[in-house]
């Protein structure tokens, strides 16, 4: 049998599909975009966390959620953006966009060199590697005193500016993290949706993923492996870096393991077949976390901290439980009815 | 069932080759292999050729190493000792994606589709040698990106065609009777372009007009001078396709020849081929 004219024709067809996902981004974006508008500075400010930690889980996503690889290093990768971008811009007086740029490139080398030797190791003993990122990652900060303020941490770092605007306004800082954060959802989608999606997926083994079959098709499983690794990097640096331009003051101590937690906690939550699990997963958990910010302590008292590790516990344990996938396929499913080439 | 091989663009051996006479020389050598996994021998001195567009079967019981030498010939496993040549390129020490891209590609005993994407997609996968787009032309939807896509997805059509599963293109494997799924997953291995296809036991779990569509298309592909190595136990239906049989026993090669020569083979007949006569008059 020939492969009939009519077949090859309704590829577009299936393809055009993805021009759906354009829409919802359309929609989403045109969403928040106008949600500073009409609310407050708490909100906005809430918005503007959800904004960094989405980004950051969005790179996480495509490492876990596509590659398969476990990553509890992040917090390493947001700190090594911050602080480069801070070093730069503090120490050496560089303009604090080409410290941006220079820091995710500083970041994705790092990133690099790490995951060439990082990925030869798989499961559990990966995960204890990229957990003992972050303490490196802590200690080097913490020694590094001269460049980096170590414990005490940096401050004055300027801000990012354009248009007679800085990152110290809060609008300025939310339309600028939501923009990019949009701006990578489409790269990230676009990725999901091509050759090197593909490749991705295929080495996922714990999404019905086989390593060894994608090799015998010709794909290099460690130099895809490594790439979304340093894709990854380069996510969480950005973040960092608008991070450390809009707090102006950064410590060692917000790098730690706990916020590599929160991220992967915020992608099992959101759901890692999607980059769009990287806002629900977000969203929800700062919601969370700011309603026991808020009630908790009026509620039984003493700070709300200890509640919140409590809190992400059982979140986690019910999710696993519940929700094995994340919210992201409930999400798709409750959307009007039209076959995705793929989920 | 006719099978029509015009999707397919790349075929076996290139023309400045053919005209070389490259051709002449054995498409896969291989040269006194041994494996062991411990103190497990698997594999003991195995040495045999394939020249261009043959059919060749390896035969033999359960736990005769014919699994684990596709494993070493598609870089899977790692080569203790000996050597593997193909196209008169050693591939000893070459990684496994090195190897395909250098023209030999594997069909599993378990198949091993994706499940995480659809029919079409692991074709797809399939084609990922034939296209170029890297992370960025992918990430920013370049137009050359573009092209590549609509390319990888005409083609990984096309084989599918092939194997007459157009229909299923965006099914989930899971879907498929264990049969389209065998049959995917030589589609998948098809769109690599590769001269040499080491089939893993092709016809396990196959309806017997699965097996017969199989036959046609492993025919098909070796009139377009594709290579096949196929590790089987169903000996009866390979006979009839078969230009060369090697038979293995215990990772030694107790047999090598045509169909007819090894039938005849009293070592065979002792170790492999007599076993299964005595289960039949036994049943």
């Amino acid at each position: 049998m020939l492969v009939s004219i009519q077949n090859i024709r309704e590829i577009p067809k299936k393809v055009a599909s993805t021009n759906r996902q354009y829409l919802a981004v359309g929609i989403f974006a045109m969403l928040m975009l106008t949600i500073p508008l009409g609310a407050g500075v708490y909100p906005n400010t809430v918005m503007v966390e959800v904004g960094f930690y989405s980004i950051v889980t969005m790179g996480l996503i495509l490492v876990m959620g596509f590659a398969g690889q476990i990553s509890l290093g992040h917090a390493a990768l947001f700190g090594c953006g911050a602080y480069v971008s801070g070093i730069l811009t503090t120490q050496y007086h560089f303009s604090p966009w080409l410290a941006l740029f220079l820091a995710a490139v500083f970041t994705g080398g790092v990133a690099a060199i790490v995951g060439r030797a990082m990925f030869r190791m798989h499961g559990l003993i990966l995960a204890g590697v990229t957990l003992a990122l972050n303490l490196v990652f802590f200690h080097l900060i913490s020694s590094l005193s001269d460049l980096t303020g170590g414990a005490m941490g940096m401050m004055n770092i300027p801000p990012l500016s354009l248009g007679g605007f800085t990152s110290q306004n809060l609008l300025f800082n939310y339309y600028l993290l939501w923009i990019i954060a949009i701006l990578l959802l489409m790269f990230s989608l676009n990725l999901a949706n091509s050759r090197v999606g593909r490749a991705l997926r295929s080495l996922n083994a714990y999404a019905g993923g086989s390593e060894d079959a994608a090799q015998v098709l010709g794909v290099n499983i460690m130099k895809y492996k490594v790439w979304v690794f340093v894709l990854s990097a380069v996510y969480a640096s950005i973040a960092g870096s608008i991070y450390a331009h809009y707090t102006r003051i950064i410590e060692p101590g917000t790098f730690m393991l706990q916020f590599s937690a929160l991220v992967a906690l915020m992608a099992i939550i959101g759901g890692r077949s999607s980059p769009w699990g990287a806002f629900l997963g977000a969203g929800l958990i700062v919601g969370i976390r700011q309603l026991l910010q808020e009630f908790i302590p009026a509620l039984v008292g003493g700070p709300s901290g200890s509640y919140e590790l409590i809190a992400y516990g059982i979140i986690l344990v019910v999710a696993l439980l519940f929700l094995p996938q994340g919210l992201f396929p409930i999400v798709q499913k409750a959307m009007p009815k039209k076959k995705a080439i793929m989920s | 069932m006719k099978v029509n091989l015009a999707g397919m663009k790349s075929v076996a051996v290139p023309k400045k080759e053919r005209r070389s006479g490259a051709v002449d020389a054995p498409l896969l050598e291989v040269r006194n292999v041994s494996m062991a996994f411990g103190v497990l021998t698997v594999l003991n001195g195995v040495s045999f050729s394939v020249p261009v567009g043959n059919i060749l079967v390896m035969i033999g019981p359960n736990g005769a190493g014919k699994s684990t030498l596709l494993k070493l010939i598609s870089g899977l496993l790692p080569l203790q000792e000996g050597e593997v040549w193909f196209r008169q390129k050693r591939l000893n020490r070459i990684a496994p994606h090195r190897i395909a891209s250098l023209g030999i590609t594997q069909l599993f005993q378990d198949i091993q589709l994706f499940s995480n994407m659809s029919v079409i997609e692991n074709v797809m996968v399939g084609c990922h040698l034939r296209a170029k787009a890297d992370f960025m032309s992918s990430g920013l939807r370049l137009p050359r990106a573009r092209v590549d896509e609509q390319s990888v997805l005409a083609t990984a059509m096309s084989q599918l065609s092939l194997v007459g599963l157009e229909q299923k293109a965006w099914a989930n494997p899971g879907s498929l009777s264990w049969g389209q799924q065998k049959l995917v997953g030589l589609a998948r291995a098809l769109a690599t372009g590769s001269e040499l296809l080491l089939l893993d036991e092709p016809y396990s779990g196959l309806l017997t007009v699965e097996v017969d569509k199989l036959n046609q298309l492993i025919l098909e592909l070796q009139r377009q001078g594709i290579t096949t190595l196929i590790v089987e136990h169903l000996t009866d239906i390979l006979m009839g396709i078969a230009n060369q049989v090697i038979v293995l026993d215990h990772g030694e090669k107790i047999a090598e020849g045509t169909p007819a020569e090894v039938q005849h083979n009293k070592r065979v007949i002792d170790a492999y081929l007599g076993s299964e006569q005595m289960a039949d008059e036994g049943s």
